[in-house]
């Protein structure tokens, strides 16, 4: 791992000699005036990944209770064994469906804001959401259940009913667990690219004055990993900076995937 | 059956007749990233069936090609371009033999709405106007009525991109720096232009179906629009083009002249068009 992540800041060197901090916080990316400033794609991801654990958060909380608390556990299993064959399909069959439906339904959806296409943050955001969401579930589920059986009897002989259970006993104790599945589901909404790619619009340089208005969520963006996945990497092999300035890209994500990743496992073994 | 083990064995004969006769040596390509595609899969067919040793790269881009050819380090370049007077001055000793075998360009096409608006031509500075974001909507460039324009970028390092840039800044190098949303595939253009209001975009122009997505046509100096067609795409009417070529120095013999005449065939025109070109038949018309 810090092999990997010491390859990429070798290989990066040339763009922080040249631009310093001012890579992350730099708001345009010409790489021909050879400007690099990474920041509208930091923005792009982190608003994808944000609009996906919106949507992906409660809804498959939601159903982990369901599942958890109110199924016997035959039914469980037969809902639990799907749910966790959806997190293994891979992300360009989402990706796919994604260009094919999502895109238009948006477009007409948010017909009234007038997007200039289907291809928007909030696009890529929601179809995160719905590859994050199995996820979710299967990991909160297990959180759940790894809550002893006891204590739930415990606070119903005291007279508390289900819901009461669930909320005032299995979710607090659940809750590391839980925060577990948000950051292992981070890191691969961070991570992802083919289904981001398809519909995120890959339009650079769309930092908008309001970082926390919801407007540009309807225009197109680009994030790390759709810069990353098109052929400006063509371009850039051959001059060194540019080359670093790509490769710089590669250890922004690499570390903050690598971050959530990492908290969220250490936070899911300290539960166990 | 045979076919199968044939390919199997395929690597194996290659490397029996590499270790066996030191003299039998391969055929060397390279050149152009655009005349690279159906090349090297012309390339993967002559060594399953007629077990040739090929090695096929594209160090250079077409100006690679030439000078590589010219060099003798290869026996055939790829290039997108005409061998250019400078060239033959540059390399006095090499007898450059063209072999054209298809032609790529890229249309201006635009979504049903856009040509139902009116829009049926573009001239070279309403094209500038656009890249440069000077107009947005579809009004100032000859709609009916007001309609926000939806441009779609490919990709820069893409050949359908840099034969647009060449023709409207002289050079890659020139064209500014421009952020729109951007499109890859030939496919992926197609689709999303069609399913947008006020989209344009570059495409290859054998893609543009005139179904689901048009092309418009280019108005020229004189003020006449030429229209993509194969007939204006041959007789070089229409500017967004360019010639395919492989290159030899002299007439191709051996390999060379295997893989020249395939490349000419039926079945290696039908990669030409596979990858997206226009093949030879559909400029003689």
């Amino acid at each position: 791992m810090a092999a990997l992540l010491g390859v990429f800041a070798w290989q990066s060197a040339p763009v922080w000699t040249q631009e310093g901090l001012g890579y992350i916080t730099g708001t345009k990316w010409f790489y021909r005036q050879h400007e690099f400033g990474a920041l509208p794609l930091i923005y792009g991801s982190m608003m994808v990944s944000a609009v996906a654990l919106v949507l992906a958060g409660p809804l498959g909380v939601g159903a982990a209770i369901c599942i958890a608390e109110y199924l016997p556990s035959r039914a469980r299993f037969a809902v639990k064994i799907p749910i966790e064959l959806l997190a293994g399909i891979p992300s360009v069959v989402y990706g796919l469906l994604g260009a094919l439906l999502l895109r238009d339904w948006v477009y007409k959806t948010f017909a009234n804001f007038e997007p200039l296409s289907g291809d928007t943050l909030l696009t890529a955001g929601i179809l995160l959401g719905i590859m994050l969401l199995p996820t979710i579930v299967t990991l909160t589920d297990d959180a759940l259940r790894a809550v002893p059986a006891a204590q739930r009897r415990a606070g119903r002989a005291l007279g508390l009913t289900q819901a009461e259970v669930i909320w005032h006993i299995s979710l607090p104790q659940a809750q590391r667990g839980i925060g577990a599945a948000f950051l292992l589901a981070l890191g691969r909404a961070l991570g992802e690219t083919v289904a981001v790619f398809l519909v995120v619009g890959r339009q650079d340089n769309m930092l908008p004055s309001n970082l926390f208005s919801l407007e540009p969520l309807l225009a197109a963006g680009q994030t790390l990993t759709s810069k990353l996945g098109g052929s400006e990497i063509n371009i850039a092999y051959g001059d060194p900076l540019h080359w670093g300035a790509m490769m710089g890209l590669g250890l922004l994500l690499l570390s903050l995937t690598v971050g959530s990743a990492l908290v969220g496992t250490l936070k899911r073994s300290g539960d166990a | 059956m045979p076919r199968l083990a044939d390919m199997k064995l395929t690597p194996f004969l290659l490397f029996l007749a590499a270790i066996t006769c030191a003299n039998a040596a391969p055929l060397k390509i390279n050149g152009s990233t655009t005349v690279n595609l159906p090349v090297a899969e012309a390339a993967e067919i002559l060594r399953a069936e007629r077990h040739l040793d090929i090695q096929v790269d594209t160090q250079g881009g077409s100006s690679g090609g030439i000078s590589m050819l010219a060099e003798g380090s290869v026996q055939m370049g790829m290039s997108s371009k005409p061998v250019s007077a400078e060239d033959q001055e540059k390399y006095p000793q090499c007898r450059f033999h063209s072999i054209h075998i298809g032609e790529d360009a890229v249309a201006l096409i635009v979504s049903k709405d856009v040509w139902d608006n009116g829009v049926r031509a573009l001239t070279k500075a309403q094209l500038k106007d656009l890249y440069e974001g000077r107009v947005t909507n579809w009004q100032q460039l000859g709609g009916a009525h007001s309609q926000r324009i939806a441009f779609f970028n490919k990709e820069p390092g893409r050949g359908t991109w840099e034969v647009f840039v060449h023709w409207l800044y002289g050079s890659p190098k020139n064209a500014p720096q421009v952020s729109f949303p951007e499109v890859g595939g030939n496919e992926e253009t197609r689709g999303k232009v069609a399913t947008t209001r006020g989209a344009i975009s570059q495409l290859s122009a054998s893609w543009a179906d005139g179904k689901s997505v048009f092309a418009l046509a280019l108005v020229g100096e004189d003020g006449v629009a030429v229209q993509p067609s194969a007939e204006n795409i041959a007789s070089h009417k229409y500017p967004l083009s360019r010639p395919l070529f492989v290159l030899t120095n002299g007439e191709p013999t051996g390999d060379a002249k295997v893989m020249a005449d395939f490349l000419l065939s039926e079945r290696g025109q039908s990669l030409v068009e596979k990858h997206g070109y226009l093949p030879l038949n559909a400029l003689v018309k």
